[in-house]
């Protein structure tokens, strides 16, 4: 094959690549050719050539571009959303199935309507800290600190949420804006500490739908394998000067209401505060799907003493409400 | 995980078509929502770009009628190829009941076939599925390329093809040409086969 034959045949495989969508494969070739043609082709066709291709290439180059650093994600139709909705959200519970529905929509992108569903969800107590703290999660997503921060001065007003659940929406709204860089004060909860609006409202209506309940449930037949999954307990600080802060350690081990954690050695507040039989009054379960409040008692309590974790300490607590 | 109705003898299956990006996976459903109408049940959802990369899924379903004394619907998927939609892939993957892998036949997408199969084996562990026990059908697209370039264009062989994705997984394998149409009915109604095959022995639907 002569050489301008090789050309051609490049430029007519650059040229499919690209119209196949294959950009980067199309560059590849087109710069082959370019360098054939600079190396081998006779000095009076030369540059028309080589301005050919380079033309090629900077219009590949842009479109290149373009397509790697997408633009916000568009906003979708509303049959669209409604699909995403519909058929990303997997659980035959109902209540599962809705905030399912609304996190899709937001890993989707469709962070606007993500912020109506949740907002919708906000009225069902045994969600309603989940779904606020996505709400917070949107805006983030949605380059919007400020529809956060004004939604958050929102909240505290409305009485919507009791004074624990407000200072854990602050504490979360506190750390996304930490990981932004933002350093902030948020506004504290001027809020009754008993019960919301809503809980009143509904004070004769428990909450349906399992594994979604804010409290651990209380009837003796349930079974140790209808529990939830948890990945995290949170523990607060009774005393000393961390007292109120709320810990949080990752599940290593669990067996129906039994958990076991690591607590790093470090934490020696937590560690000269926990013995067996100690009861834990405030703890936060946290499972993929909900946050649960409830109690338990700790039924062992060692310091590794080899391995991986020496020095740290192994906590089994058993859930007790 | 297909849902089945029991009360009213319905299952519903999802079967996902998966590939690295401009494979064809959109051109199999654009295909196969031209030509089985009698199957299909409403129109196809395509999300795009500008530059017609599937952005987010393409979505498309169909009724294949009673079989087993059960009514069957399918909802085919395909997932955006490009590397940067990895979430969405996952998203898209979990409760498939079939994949169906859209390979690329350009010699120049050979590494990038490969890395979709193992993405592909990847995130189905992270849903809990195994690429060695879901049915799986593999399609090897642009056949007709190499005649199309008059030869301008290097093609891998199907044994290149075979050996490099299939050497392991064993499953059936289809050349095609989803802009012809070539193969893609083939691939679907094997798909679709194994698919039932398997969900017969999970779920013991069909009557006897």
């Amino acid at each position: 094959m002569s050489i301008k034959e090789q050309i051609k045949s490049i430029l007519q495989e650059a040229e499919i690549y690209r119209v196949q969508g294959l950009l980067n494969e199309a560059m590849i070739k087109y710069k082959i050719a370019a360098e054939l043609v600079e190396k081998n082709v006779k000095q009076e066709s030369r540059q028309s050539l080589i301005d050919g291709i380079t033309k090629k290439i900077e219009l590949l180059k842009g479109t290149i571009l373009k397509y790697n650093d997408p633009e916000k994600t568009p906003e979708m139709p509303v049959e669209i959303q409604n699909l995403i909705k519909d058929k990303f959200a997997f659980s035959a519970d109902k209540e599962s199935a809705v905030l399912e529905g609304a996190i899709a929509l937001s890993k989707f992108g469709q962070y606007e309507r993500a912020i109506t569903e949740f907002s919708e969800l906000l009225k069902n107590d045994s969600l309603r800290l989940v779904a606020a703290k996505n709400i917070l999660r949107c805006y983030f997503a949605n380059s919007s600190v400020d529809g956060a921060l004004s939604k958050y001065e929102q909240w505290l007003k409305s009485g919507l949420f009791h004074e624990g659940q407000i200072e854990k929406i602050r504490f979360f709204l506190e750390n996304l804006l930490k990981d932004k860089g933002i350093e902030r004060e948020l506004p504290i909860a001027d809020v009754p500490e008993e019960k919301t609006v809503f809980e009143k409202a509904t004070i004769e209506k428990p909450v349906s739908g399992k594994g979604l309940m804010t409290d651990i449930p209380q009837q003796e037949e349930a079974e140790e394998d209808e529990f939830l999954d948890v990945n995290s307990v949170g523990i607060e600080i009774t005393d000393g000067p961390q007292k109120g802060k709320e810990i949080v350690l990752d599940v290593a081990f669990q067996s129906g209401k039994s958990v076991s954690l690591i607590i790093p050695g470090r934490e020696k507040t937590l560690i000269e505060t926990f013995k067996v039989g100690l009861k834990l009054d405030n703890v936060q379960f946290y499972s993929p799907i909900a946050i649960l409040n409830g109690s338990g008692v700790i039924s062992a309590f060692t310091k590794i003493a080899s391995g991986p974790k020496m020095g740290s300490f192994s906590l089994d607590l058993k859930i007790s409400a | 995980m297909a849902i089945f109705n029991l009360k009213n003898r319905e299952i519903e299956c999802k079967v996902v078509y998966y590939g690295p990006g401009r494979s064809g996976k959109t051109t199999n459903l654009e295909y196969i929502f031209k030509t089985f109408k009698k199957q299909v049940t409403d129109q196809l959802v395509s999300i795009d770009t500008e530059g017609d990369r599937t952005l987010f899924f393409d979505f498309l379903p169909m009724g294949l009628g009673k079989i087993g004394g059960c009514d069957i619907r399918v909802q085919l998927y395909t997932v955006p190829g490009q590397v940067q939609y990895s979430s969405t892939r996952k998203l898209v993957l979990k409760g498939a009941d079939g994949i169906v892998f859209v390979a690329d036949s350009f010699a120049i997408r050979r590494d990038k076939n490969i890395l979709s199969l193992k993405d592909l084996d990847q995130n189905l562990k992270e849903c809990g599925l195994n690429i060695f026990k879901i049915p799986l059908v593999l399609q090897f697209n642009k056949r007709d390329m190499s005649s199309m370039s008059d030869g301008s264009i290097p093609i891998m062989s199907v044994e290149t093809m075979q050996n490099d994705l299939n050497r392991q997984l064993k499953v059936p394998c289809f050349p095609a040409s989803a802009l012809t149409g070539e193969g893609v009915g083939r691939t679907l109604k094997e798909s679709l086969k194994l698919t039932l095959l398997h969900l017969q022995k999970e779920l013991k639907w069909a009557q006897k």
